[in-house]
């Protein structure tokens, strides 16, 4: 249906908040795919799991937003154990990315329909109140979205300051670019993996709960669609750049908002599925990263 | 009961012909495609809407394009034909030099966006609805809920089978598949060698395309109704899960693949009593269940139940291996049953082939220039590697290409044999322009390159990684393997013999059907430098070939490229030894920060002090 | 990396292969019964009970379904063997899970009747019924299903029956509904599955016929999670009326999204039938409230007693079962849920039908679901199937007037009736608000 100018604009506004679901997400996956070269396709499920993680917390009585820090251990600890115990034995015997894409599907079958098996197949919902809605012209947003927005901003910059500034983050990025000369340099790679690992698990947690909090529902296979989006976003900044993944997600949030107010809604998010593949047919590294030829990583 | 059976047999049959399609595509092709599922899917809706009257039937509840009432086989035929011809696109997708994790994602996601799209877009195939009352085939003249005519859909159903079995079989065992099954292992050398990898990967999906469409329409004519619901992403991981149980690159594991999976799990889960309060256990179990398989599998036995059969195409008895292990070492005289060594080939010149099949030279004198690079230039992520390289070549000289690390010798190369495209610049083969052909025009030129890197097909066997290289096979084309043994049978006794004295040459006769990915280093770094000789190269190029070679080996190979030269083929060097070049060499070129920095014979080239200084130190 | 092997050796896991998928297809096709054949339809008076086959969604999205329908069936079953069965025979029920999805419901019809053929079926669903109704029909199986989709309004299946309304005439009744409660300005937002895209092309038609205006149209991606953009489409239309069906967490996430973006309010909704029911709501009132469920909802309904002697036995037979349904919200929502309702009506019609056939073979009491549903001129009315047997038992001829209310199949077997409103209070219990007419209803078309 053509809607005027009003949903328009506060499209743009649910836009922002799908970004910063999304940003948080992409970002760790970014770094996990820099670091190990593996695309972590149970990424969706570890989202899931965390956030089932603090639904049980909270609907034992506690807070939402103290429950959040369970998902984001419960994500950050499931992380380092995939990559732990699954992905690297695949990788040191030799397996083909191929491989450890069709071990990640089977990761995430197990870690979903795990969750359902033992969770139900109920849809569940946080005990939580959205909060009140703030309107800016024709932007409403309510108090939630707004901390999920601010909560994500705060953690963009952090990820900025980690990369940029602290040790780790030399170290991880010289892992990222060439892991046998950073440890020829001296860098304890493994340590550092397994780091980025847990960062981006952490990561990967909060996001689990800020989408569960703005879905209002969810169940064990709600984040099946939504990886599809994190993996638009990744692409289109570049698989490995957490700057790309960043403004990735920014365009993907805001895009697949904003054209479900002026194409027909049911396909809004038939738009991430085409800039990723036109990204993957036309520049697979993505727009922030260098123009090398395709397939030589 | 009748009827539970024959349901089960259909859906096994269904499932097999898949399962054999993605065999096709993925064991044999190498091709991951996630997107599988659509072409079962197309098949099944093109089917439908091939054999449903028009849309306005029954009260047109339903909202569909075509409707064309075709009887049967019709819409099977054209099912197997979409199926086919939608995989040509795909073919653009995965075709791409983009790396198979990045290919394989965008596949599943455009098999997830297509089912979005069907479902939401109504008109075309009446969306989430899908399609109802699609008849049975030859339901007019038969009750199609009768016993008879469930058994006789289950036997059409086997038979469908087998005839893919026996298809897909051909396939495999001609030269056709195993080209397809070097592409699968190594695709850029496949390219070097002469194999038109894009036709090859665009047949394989096309093949595993048409089979899937059949299988669709073999589905729908059974159930009679096909919905987005019963092509889900879920659907794609079940087929996978069954290849990679059953055996990747075997017909009879994908049988058993489809036989186990789909079928006989899925359906022993619905013996399972529900439990009481939680009626979403089980269903949700066996999803763990599957994923557990996929991992256990892939971990403890990737090659699946029924591994990929090693292909013995040996004609005669081998020796003892232990001669082999003597080959690596460089002492290849050991007289035997099959005649003597090549360090004798110089005393008995008739009992020895040459080392290259007879090419029909052009008539030119030894000395002209066959192969010239001129201003090659190649930039790499803002970095000049080459800049500005000229240099020609002559026939029938062993030229080498020395410098220092990072001076660019292997782009320079690669640029020469068309695996890496030039910046700028000119190739030119025997005076033709050759720059914009790619590496597999290049060699069927008469231009193969060897690799640094440990470049055999693994999981062929050593006579295989020979044989495959040889040019212009008949059974090497789709239209040569229908015709079948009978066709190229006789040429690939030919073939395989050439290759097994080109084995015995070596000292390695022994390793013939050994899988080349088992050899040591020593071993492989000889198959495929015989692998390039079969190519019957006119100019080979080679790219580090005595890199961790024991010294009297090198010296043997270094003996043999030279007869090679004097045979009248070109043999181009790049090579790290300098001592392999003083003995070798008849002139080298000295590159240094992409540039040639000097050229002549090695012994000038000691004498001039910039070059020395940049470079020769001993 | 793989080693060769000898020869013997090699064959060995081929053979266990071999015997793995014998013994699977095997155990796949032993059914605990040996009478197979091809099912000609009822059990012989040998079989002391007659199983009635739930064919439905247990598992899937749409799994809440198949628990909902046995429910109705066990409490129906267990009111029938109380009052003394039928021909000596007792009845029990049976679940067969469909998986909601038609390729694997096919199959799971022919394991139900490998292992003995059941007396009725009751459930199907729009998820699988076009898959299985003629799977229904080739074995001589009655079936009340409770699809609404349009394919059942004109095409003839001999022994499909259906109580519920099809899709079609329930987007008319809505319409009806919006209508009668004076609204001029209309909103559509239904989810992209089956049940729900059926309804959207009737209702626009229906709206243009009423003079009314179509304000929105959003079609609800049911894999998405949020609809944000969706809901402040329609709430910027300012529509009089929200016309809704979207099962899952998409109705719950929609409706909360629109209560935040229209101030904190949620305008008048009206629902189908399919949300009358406790899963439903209890999804649905955790999100948006049940206060404002209460006060901003309604929904059409085929008409349900809500008093009277068929209701008061109905309650009754459900009453019994209260304990054995899990936490779905409050158990009274089952008293007007049509997937209890008709079912359970359905049940009864097939009994009494038996009991007046004096046959537990369906070729012999079939004709009598017309006669009983129907009513010949002079019959009784009875309201349950206790009161019906103890009618036939004294010669009488008799109609079967469920809580369903009176039923009137046309020549498809769909009967339709008419349709109430109902509305949700806020402890989920349901009420009846209103009826409509059969003259409103004709007047949009129908």
């Amino acid at each position: 249906m053509l809607i005027v100018g009003s949903v328009f604009v506060a499209s743009i506004g649910f836009g922002v908040v799908s970004a910063a679901v999304l940003a948080l997400a992409a970002v760790g996956f970014t770094l996990q795919f820099a670091v190990t070269n593996v695309l972590n396709l149970a990424y969706g499920a570890v989202m899931i799991v965390s956030a089932y993680a603090a639904y049980e917390l909270n609907i034992h009585g506690v807070n939402i937003w103290i429950a959040t820090l369970g998902a984001i251990a419960a994500g950050a600890l499931l992380s380092v154990f995939l990559n732990n115990v699954v992905y690297t034995p695949f990788q040191r015997r030799g397996s083909s990315p191929i491989a450890l894409v069709i071990v990640s599907l089977g990761m995430t079958l197990i870690l979903e329909f795990g969750t359902q098996a033992l969770a139900g197949a109920n849809n569940v919902s946080y005990n939580m109140s959205q909060g009140a809605t703030v309107s800016a012209g024709s932007i409403q947003l309510t108090v939630v979205q707004l901390v999920i927005v601010g909560l994500s901003l705060v953690v963009m910059v952090l990820v900025h300051a980690l990369i940029r500034y602290s040790k780790l983050g030399k170290a991880m990025r010289a892992t990222a670019a060439n892991r046998n000369l950073a440890r020829n340099c001296g860098i304890r790679t493994g340590r550092v993996v397994m780091l980025t690992w847990l960062i981006s698990g952490a990561l990967c947690g909060l996001a689990g709960a800020t989408f569960a909090m703005n879905s209002g529902t969810f169940g064990a296979t709600s984040t099946d669609v939504f990886l599809v989006l994190i993996l638009a976003a990744v692409f289109l900044g570049g698989p490995g750049q957490p700057y790309g993944a960043m403004l990735g997600a920014l365009i993907i949030g805001v895009t697949t908002e904003v054209s479900a107010s002026f194409i027909v809604s049911d396909y809004k998010d038939v738009i991430a599925f085409v800039i990723l593949l036109a990204m993957l047919a036309v520049r697979p590294t993505g727009l922030l990263g260098t123009p090398m030829e395709a397939g030589r990583t | 009961m009748v009827y539970y059976i024959t349901n089960l047999l259909v859906y096994a049959g269904v499932d097999a012909i898949a399962c054999l399609g993605l065999s096709a595509q993925f064991g044999v092709g190498g091709v991951t495609n996630f997107g599988f599922i659509i072409f079962q899917a197309a098949g099944a809706y093109v089917a439908g809407v091939l054999s449903l009257p028009s849309s306005s039937a029954d009260g047109g509840f339903q909202h569909y394009v075509l409707g064309l009432n075709l009887p049967f086989p019709l819409p099977w035929i054209g099912a197997a034909i979409v199926g086919g011809l939608l995989a040509i696109p795909f073919a653009s997708i995965v075709g791409r030099r983009l790396r198979g994790d990045f290919a394989a994602v965008g596949l599943l996601v455009t098999a997830v966006m297509f089912n979005l799209l069907v479902n939401n877009y109504v008109p075309l195939f009446n969306g989430a609805a899908g399609l109802s009352l699609v008849p049975s085939p030859l339901q007019s003249h038969f009750n199609p809920q009768g016993a008879e005519y469930q058994w006789g859909y289950a036997a059409v159903a086997i038979l469908l089978t087998l005839a893919t079995y026996w298809f897909v079989q051909r396939i495999t065992n001609a030269p056709f598949g195993r080209s397809l099954r070097a592409m699968r292992d190594n695709d850029l050398v496949a390219d070097s060698l002469g194999k038109n990898v894009r036709s090859l990967r665009t047949s394989s999906l096309i093949i595993g395309g048409a089979i899937a469409g059949l299988s669709g329409a073999v589905l729908v004519g059974f159930i009679n109704l096909w919905d987005p619901q019963a092509w889900g992403y879920a659907e794609t991981v079940v087929l996978f899960a069954a290849v990679i149980i059953g055996g990747l690159g075997n017909n009879r594991g994908a049988i058993l693949g489809a036989v186990l999976v789909p079928v006989a799990f899925e359906e022993a889960t619905r013996y399972i009593p529900p439990v009481n309060g939680n009626p979403n256990l089980v269903p949700a179990l066996q999803w763990v269940v599957i994923g557990l398989l996929i991992l256990l599998f892939l971990w403890f036995r990737p090659q699946g139940i029924l591994p990929e059969r090693r292909r013995r195409l040996s004609t005669r008895p081998l020796p003892d291996e232990a001669t082999a292990a003597a080959a690596t070492d460089g002492g290849w005289s050991l007289p035997g049953p099959n005649g003597p060594g090549p360090s004798a080939g110089s005393d008995h010149p008739g009992l020895i082939e040459p080392l290259a099949p007879a090419l029909p030279s052009e008539g030119a004198p030894a000395g002209d220039v066959i192969l010239e690079g001129r201003d090659l230039v190649r930039t790499f992520q803002g970095v000049v590697a080459v800049d500005g390289v000229s240099m020609a070549f002559q026939r029938g000289r062993l030229t080498g290409i020395i410098g220092p690390n990072g001076a660019g010798k292997s782009t320079v190369l690669a640029m020469l044999a068309g695996t890496l495209p030039a910046t700028s610049g000119q190739v030119l083969l025997a005076g033709e322009d050759v720059t914009s052909l790619p590496a597999y025009r290049r060699a069927r030129k008469g231009l193969v390159r060897t690799f640094q890197l440990a470049s055999e097909f693994k999981r062929l066997t050593v006579l295989e990684n020979l044989v495959v290289a040889i040019p212009g096979q008949r059974g090497e084309t789709f239209r040569g393997a229908m015709l079948g043994r009978r066709y190229w049978g006789t040429q690939e006794r030919e073939l395989v013999e050439r290759a097994e004295s080109m084995l015995e040459r070596f000292g390695l006769l022994a390793l013939a059907d050994r899988y080349a990915g088992d050899l040591s280093g020593g071993q492989r770094r000889l198959v495929e430098i015989m692998r390039a000789l079969m190519a019957g190269p006119d100019v080979l190029l080679l790219d580090e070939p005595m890199a961790g070679v024991h010294p009297r080996l090198a010296h043997q190979i270094g003996t043999q490229l030279v007869r090679l030269c004097q045979e009248g083929t070109t043999v181009i060097m790049v090579e790290h030894e300098l001592s392999i070049m003083d003995e070798f060499g008849d002139s080298v070129f000295v590159l240094a920060d992409g540039r040639v920095l000097a050229e002549g014979t090695m012994a000038a080239l000691r004498a001039q002090e910039e070059v020395v200084e940049a470079y020769l130190v001993g | 990396m793989w080693r060769s092997r000898s020869r013997s050796g090699s064959r060995r896991p081929l053979q266990l292969a071999v015997v793995a998928a014998v013994l699977g297809l095997v155990a796949a096709g032993c059914g605990s019964s040996s009478s197979g054949g091809s099912g000609t339809g009822s059990g012989s008076s040998s079989k002391s009970a007659m199983t009635i086959a739930d064919v439905a969604p247990f598992t899937g999205t749409d799994g809440a379904l198949g628990p909902t329908y046995l429910v109705s069936c066990d409490a129906a079953t267990q009111a029938i063997n109380a009052a003394g069965g039928v021909e000596g025979h007792n009845f029990n029920c049976k679940a067969v899970d469909t998986r909601g999805d038609p390729a694997d419901a096919v199959p799971a019809v022919h394991q139900m009747y490998a292992s003995g053929a059941p007396s009725l079926i009751i459930g199907c669903t729009s998820d699988e019924a076009a898959s299985v109704v003629p799977l229904f029909a080739a074995n001589h199986t009655v079936s009340f299903c409770m699809t609404g989709q349009s394919e059942f309004d004109h095409v003839k299946f001999p022994y499909f029956y259906r109580l519920v309304p099809p899709d079609l005439s329930e987007s008319y009744a809505m319409v009806a509904i919006a209508q009668k409660l004076g609204y001029k300005r209309i909103a559509l937002a239904f989810g992209n599955d089956i049940g729900s895209q059926t309804f959207v092309g009737p209702a626009i038609a229906a709206v243009k016929k009423a003079g009314m205006k179509l304000v929105a149209n959003e079609t609800l991606d049911l894999s998405a999670n949020t609809f944000r953009t969706e809901a402040d489409a329609v709430v910027s239309a300012k529509p009089d009326v929200i016309l809704t069906e979207a099962l899952g967490p998409t109705e719950a996430s929609f409706l909360s999204e629109i209560k935040q973006l229209n101030g904190g309010k949620v305008p008048p909704i009206i629902g189908t039938s399919a949300t009358i029911s406790p899963a439903w709501y209890k999804s649905v009132a955790a999100a948006v409230g049940a206060g404002t469920l209460a006060s901003n909802y309604s929904a059409d309904n085929l008409i349900t007693e809500t008093s009277g002697p068929a209701f008061q036995a109905f309650s009754t037979a459900m009453d019994a079962e209260k304990g054995k349904v899990g936490q779905t919200g409050d158990f009274s929502t089952y008293l007007t849920a049509p997937g209890a309702v008709h079912l359970y009506d359905g049940i009864n019609l097939a009994a009494l039908s038996m009991l007046a056939a004096h046959s537990t073979s369906t070729s012999a009491w079939m004709p009598w679901i017309l006669k009983i549903g129907d009513g010949v001129p002079g019959a009784t009315v009875v309201h349950s199937f206790a009161q019906g047997a103890a009618a036939l038992k004294a010669g009488k001829q008799i109609r079967y007037v469920g809580p369903g209310g009176p039923t009137n199949f046309d020549a498809y077997h769909d009967s339709a009736g008419l349709f109430q409103v109902d509305k949700y209070s806020t402890n989920g219990a349901v009420n009846v608000a209103g009826n409509i007419s059969d003259s409103q209803l004709r007047a949009l078309g129908l």
